[in-house]
């Protein structure tokens, strides 16, 4: 009599179970990164929304605003409120960041270098984390960024249940080096620079099956690229009309930037140039 | 003409909260004030008149009742008692406490003791015989005007409501301004947030009484010694608290309190504490909607702004201003987020943006000398320069000493360089020295 009941239930069940070896499904809600590689190795599709995300990376700076910028313009438009950007490495610059569509009205920056007022809060470390943690508790942020390179998981674990309760996105970056170490966050990704003005995305940790081979996307903005590129054809020329003649091997050497021109000249993909040489003469 | 006399008494054990009844007999007068407009001090109670407004409150006992439930002075039970006059409510205020069962012939046969105006005459009214109101109403008006005072036969007649009653009605103060001594002499400022704390409470009352939020307040404390240490001390210091939105969240004022406190010092021990409302403005109250609530629960943003400025600092919690130059460095700056009332934004902020993907996203505002080997700018490893130059010429028009390049005609030629390590930056050179002034992430 009480077969069918279970097997009722276990049927009922089998959509709540998440199978190791598919991807997890979206139970909360997610962000499209604006990468479509990305989004597609992401669990739901997106950056989770109300949990924690960790980004490590060698140097602080790295990679950060073109990894982030389409969700946290997405973010700010949509929720009004503002990104708040604790402990980062240097100044942002409003003009740039407009560009990727999020407006600089919308930056909050909170402990950019200055010394600490006193030291009465503890150290430098402990108030960006308690910065953080009051920013997740205010309704109206639609992001924080912070850079806690010396937190500890306790505290992490704190930033992830806050995070749950605030409902925006939480992205925290800390250095390469604690890779390995075990992390509440429910996302971890690592992001490692390659060659020709690409950067690779190891997906450390999310809700599925371990990613081998780290994702690709490009680590300059179109513009930066298009205008590399165009100063390097502007070069040729002008160094053609000299007759000048090109020591193909030294630029090979010297060339330092693959420049992915399918979009701009197709034909032209093989030129490339000594261009540090120019600039020297210039 | 109903009216309600109450009277506050502390609970069994007597703990040092009994003196917040004798200090806070003004706040007790605005908390009333929320029930009626018609509140006096009678002796030691408060009397106040309700027939026009037990209605509202649900009938008298739903306005005793609540009165009760709404007790504003923790650990003091609150003793009430009615009577067609004030005098009447006061003498049967004064029955219930002394734990006497008042009689049914009121006001007649009210015992004399719970008549202020006859206290004076009681020995030689109970020679007389009389025990009761009744017994001296009964007396001849000549007579007993002549030997007792005019006093006793009018204060008879209100009891009687024969004359109408004259009382000194509380108004609310325009400002808020209450003083408090303090318990012991404060050492340090967190000793000031404990008292501070039943100031705040009195604000309250008062602001829910105006209908008010408050935008600034001013927390005074005396000092109490004259010279510490060889030096001359003013005789009080102050903070004040601002607040960007009108509150009534005691909370907030509280936090940022605490914050500012923390980071005050006494100059010597205090003894009296003063808080006193700055600034206020008309409170809009929370509107409430049928439809299911949808807005995000935390704190408001400018909570946010004013507590992270509170303990960092204002410097520490920044937005940024965009200008219209052509100068990297002068194309943004950076003000305090915490805004001060009347400070106006300016109008041309989101007209001077000028958004440009050719720029880096990280700005090096005091741009670092680069090292140079081999005759090689060195940044992390040695800089290919991609693109450029691209030259910009300083603003010598401005006689600024905040920019490096101001006064002075600088020449600055910008180029967007790789470094093996560090990825794209942004260089640019001046007079054969090289300088990193961006670093594109």
């Amino acid at each position: 009599m009480s077969l069918p009941l279970i097997s009722s239930s276990f049927v009922s069940a089998r959509h709540n179970v998440w199978r190791g070896d598919e991807l997890g499904s979206a139970d909360a809600q997610v962000m499209t990164t604006g990468h479509a590689a990305l989004d597609a190795e992401l669990p739901g599709g997106g950056w989770p929304v109300g949990a924690l995300t960790e980004i490590l990376q060698g140097a602080p700076d790295a990679h950060v605003w073109q990894l982030l910028l389409p969700v946290l313009a997405r973010a700010a438009g949509t929720r009004k409120g503002p990104v708040v950007l604790i402990g980062a490495p240097h100044e942002p610059f409003g003009p740039a960041l407009a560009a990727g569509g999020l407006p600089p009205e919308s930056l909050m920056w909170i402990g950019g270098g200055l010394p600490d007022r006193v030291g009465r809060s503890g150290s430098t470390s402990q108030s960006h984390m308690w910065a953080c943690e009051q920013a997740l508790r205010c309704a109206d942020v639609a992001a924080v960024m912070a850079w806690l390179p010396q937190a500890r998981v306790g505290e992490l674990r704190r930033l992830q249940l806050a995070a749950a309760q605030h409902e925006g996105l939480l992205f925290v970056f800390r250095s390469e080096s604690v890779a390995l170490s075990a992390s509440p966050a429910r996302l971890r990704i690592r992001l490692v620079s390659a060659e020709g003005g690409q950067m690779d995305v190891h997906l450390l940790k999310r809700r599925g099956p371990p990613l081998a081979q780290p994702l690709t996307l490009p680590a300059r903005s179109d513009r930066i690229t298009a205008l590399l590129a165009a100063s390097q054809m502007r070069r040729k020329r002008r160094r053609q009309q000299a007759g000048e003649a090109v020591d193909s091997a030294d630029a090979r050497i010297a060339t330092v930037v693959r420049l992915d021109l399918r979009k701009s000249q197709p034909d032209k993909r093989e030129e490339a140039h000594a261009v540090d040489r120019l600039a020297v003469a210039a | 003409m109903q009216w309600i006399a109450l009277r506050w008494l502390p609970e069994a054990e007597p703990s040092p909260e009994a003196v917040a009844v004798a200090v806070a007999g003004e706040t007790l007068g605005w908390w009333a004030l929320q029930y009626t407009p018609r509140v006096a001090w009678l002796d030691e109670a408060l009397v106040m008149e309700v027939s026009a407004c037990e209605r509202l409150w649900g009938g008298r006992h739903g306005l005793m009742r609540r009165m009760n439930i709404e007790n504003p002075v923790p650990g003091h039970r609150l003793q009430q008692a009615r009577g067609d006059t004030g005098l009447v409510a006061l003498a049967r205020l004064r029955m219930f406490a002394a734990g006497r069962q008042p009689p049914a012939d009121v006001p007649a046969a009210l015992p004399l003791g719970t008549l202020s105006a006859a206290r004076a005459h009681l020995d030689v009214l109970a020679r007389m015989g009389c025990r009761t109101w009744g017994h001296v109403a009964a007396l001849p008006r000549g007579g007993l005007s002549r030997r007792f005072g005019a006093g006793l036969r009018e204060a008879l007649d209100m009891a009687w409501g024969l004359h109408p009653e004259r009382h000194t009605w509380l108004v609310m103060p325009e400002v808020f301004e209450q003083k408090l001594e303090l318990p012991a002499l404060a050492e340090n400022a967190s000793e000031l947030m404990w008292s501070a704390n039943r100031l705040l409470a009195a604000l309250q009352i008062w602001l829910r009484a105006r209908q008010r939020g408050v935008l600034a307040i001013e927390l005074e404390w005396t000092l109490d010694l004259r010279r510490y240490n060889g030096v001359d001390l003013p005789p009080t210091q102050a903070i004040t608290v601002r607040t960007a939105e009108p509150t009534q969240d005691m909370a907030h004022l509280r936090r940022l309190m605490g914050e500012r406190l923390a980071l005050t010092k006494l100059a010597a021990p205090a003894s009296w504490l003063r808080l006193r409302s700055i600034e206020t403005s008309p409170w809009a109250g929370a509107s409430t909607s049928f439809l299911p609530d949808d807005s995000r629960k935390g704190d408001k943003l400018h909570e946010l702004v004013e507590r992270l400025s509170a303990r960092l600092g204002p410097q520490q919690v920044r937005v940024p201003v965009p200008h219209a130059d052509h100068r990297p460095e002068c194309m943004q700056s950076w003000r305090p987020a915490l805004r001060v009332k009347g400070e106006a934004v300016s109008a041309f902020a989101s007209s001077a943006s000028q958004p440009d993907a050719v720029f880096p996203a990280w700005l090096l505002r005091d741009p670092p000398r680069l090292e140079m080997r081999d005759g090689r700018p060195w940044y992390f490893g040695r800089l290919h320069l991609l693109t450029g130059p691209q030259r910009q010429e300083g603003g010598w028009w401005i006689d600024d000493a905040m920019h490096k390049a101001g006064g002075q005609p600088a020449m600055r030629d910008y180029f967007i360089a790789e470094s093996p390590e560090a990825g794209l930056v942004w260089v640019f050179r001046e007079n054969l020295d090289w300088f990193l002034q961006g670093i594109y992430a």
